[in-house]
């Protein structure tokens, strides 16, 4: 019923040769044909485990922890380039801030200048074309009177010609002409 | 009842009522031994051998299912695979440091890993009680079964040798790591400045200190073989003997062992952890170049 008394009891005898260790190595049956195949059996098992099962999960981790660090140096990298970026696009806008501001201050001290001499400007030509339009109305108004001076002339020698029946000659009609225009203007 | 349950109880029944019967069949007790099956040549192939064997094809095919299709976020067994060996490495990263775990990690993953599956594996219904009978002259009277597997490490040759492996891999390790003088340093050379009659003294002492040392060397592959395969080879005969508790009522024999089946299950982790445990921290101890030189007897023993 309790094996373990009877394993005692199968034990072999203790022979003379070995002692309680030659005991022990019997009882356990620890000889070299058995031990050297252990030993072979293990070395060929954890050869084999080395190979097939630890070999590619640790390949597969190592790959793993390698992408992970890539990735983390990666993302390093990318802050520092973001941080770069972000100061460069702060310089910039300062910049482009700054010469924005000046160009509008250009632009108002320049736009003030043009408008100052457009106005200038305009007010030489409108005073240009005033002077030729009262030029023009003063040359045509004394075209017109010219022109009435010698219906006039003409209407006065025919009227005077008709009154009186006579042929006028060219002095007299110039005399009634401007005897006329005498009178008119008067 | 949810199936899980069903099923849990089940593989408890099997686990305890399969040997019970197989008892009632009658067979030998459970021989302090590993038992010949076959010759290869000059080898002996065990029983114990073939279940190291079956554990060690069982642990690849699970590794290369893993790793066949790989993810970049893994799931299900990859990530339990990935989960097993990170949690490992980074565990004997911590007692080895970065450098030594790099080397030998292959050594000790492999030490923890087929230790604990070689010992629950153990635990399945049929090993050391699927055999076969010896008939003929010759064949002794309590000495007739042969069963085709017994637990891996319930043999003394198996402890012995996954313990000498190592004690030859920590020889090479320890020269390759120190060079052979520092080696010899580090087991003989007084450790602190010395100076004078004192600087004299202290090379006596710790050359017996060394003295000591070696020997402690020598004997840690037969602590650690007669550790594991004790505590394995004790749950074996609890759980055999444990069934013939019940007596005549076999039809109950399935009853008694069944809570040391749990108790083998939490054994079967602790004595794969304590033996990776200490190989690794011996090797430490050896290629540390620290002061930590006393803890060494603390763990040895």
């Amino acid at each position: 019923m309790t094996p373990i008394f009877d394993l005692l009891a199968s034990a072999p005898p203790v022979e003379a040769d070995g002692g309680v260790a030659g005991e022990i190595l019997r009882a356990f049956k620890i000889d070299w044909p058995y031990f050297i195949s252990q030993c072979v059996s293990f070395l060929i098992v954890a050869i084999l485990l080395k190979k097939f099962a630890f070999g590619p999960i640790q390949a597969m981790l190592e790959q793993r922890r390698n992408r992970i660090a890539e990735g983390e140096a990666k993302l390093k990298q990318i802050e520092q380039q973001l941080a770069e970026s972000e100061r460069t696009t702060a310089a910039a806008i300062a910049k482009a801030n700054e010469d924005a501001a000046r160009l509008i201050n250009e632009a108002k001290t320049s736009a003030a200048a043009l408008s100052e001499q457009k106005a200038q400007e305009a007010i030489a030509s409108a005073q240009q074309i005033l002077a030729k339009a009262e030029a023009a109305a003063a040359a045509e108004r004394a075209a017109i009177k010219a022109e009435l001076k010698a219906e006039f002339g003409r209407l006065v020698t025919a009227t005077t010609a008709q009154v009186t029946g006579k042929v006028l000659t060219s002095d007299d009609q110039a005399r009634i002409n401007k005897e006329a225009l005498a009178s008119v203007e008067a | 009842m949810p199936r899980r349950t069903i099923f849990t109880i089940l593989f408890a029944w099997l686990c305890c009522a399969a040997p019970a019967f197989a008892a009632a069949g009658g067979h030998d007790p459970l021989p302090a031994h590993a038992e010949e099956i076959f010759r290869l040549g000059p080898f002996v192939i065990t029983n114990s051998m073939l279940m190291v064997w079956i554990v060690a094809a069982f642990i690849i095919l699970v590794a290369q299912a893993a790793t066949r299709k790989l993810s970049l976020i893994p799931s299900g067994l990859q990530n339990f695979v990935e989960w097993l060996v990170e949690s490992l490495y980074n565990f004997l990263e911590g007692i080895l440091g970065k450098h030594l775990v790099k080397r030998t990690f292959w050594f000790f993953g492999t030490i923890f890993v087929l230790i604990l599956f070689t010992n629950w594996f153990g635990l399945i219904p049929g090993v050391g009680t699927l055999g076969w009978q010896l008939t003929g002259p010759g064949v002794e009277a309590h000495d007739k079964f042969r069963p085709w597997l017994r637990g891996g490490n319930a043999d003394l040759n198996m402890t012995a040798a996954m313990s000498f492996t190592f004690a030859l891999l920590w020889f090479y390790w320890a020269i390759s790591e120190n060079g052979l003088k520092g080696f010899l340093a580090h087991i003989f050379a007084p450790k602190g400045k010395f100076s004078g009659a004192m600087a004299v003294g202290m090379l006596v002492v710790f050359a017996f200190v060394g003295v000591l040392e070696i020997v402690s060397i020598l004997f840690r592959p037969v602590a650690l073989s007669f550790r594991l395969y004790g505590n394995i080879f004790a749950g074996e005969n609890i759980l055999e003997n444990m069934m013939f508790v019940v007596g005549d009522t076999k039809w109950l024999a399935w009853l008694p062992p069944l809570p040391f089946y749990f108790l083998e299950l939490l054994v079967g982790l602790i004595q794969a952890l304590v033996f990776m445990l200490l190989t690794a921290v011996f090797l430490k101890l050896i290629c540390d170049h620290g002061d930590h030189h006393d803890d060494e007897h603390d763990h040895a023993h």
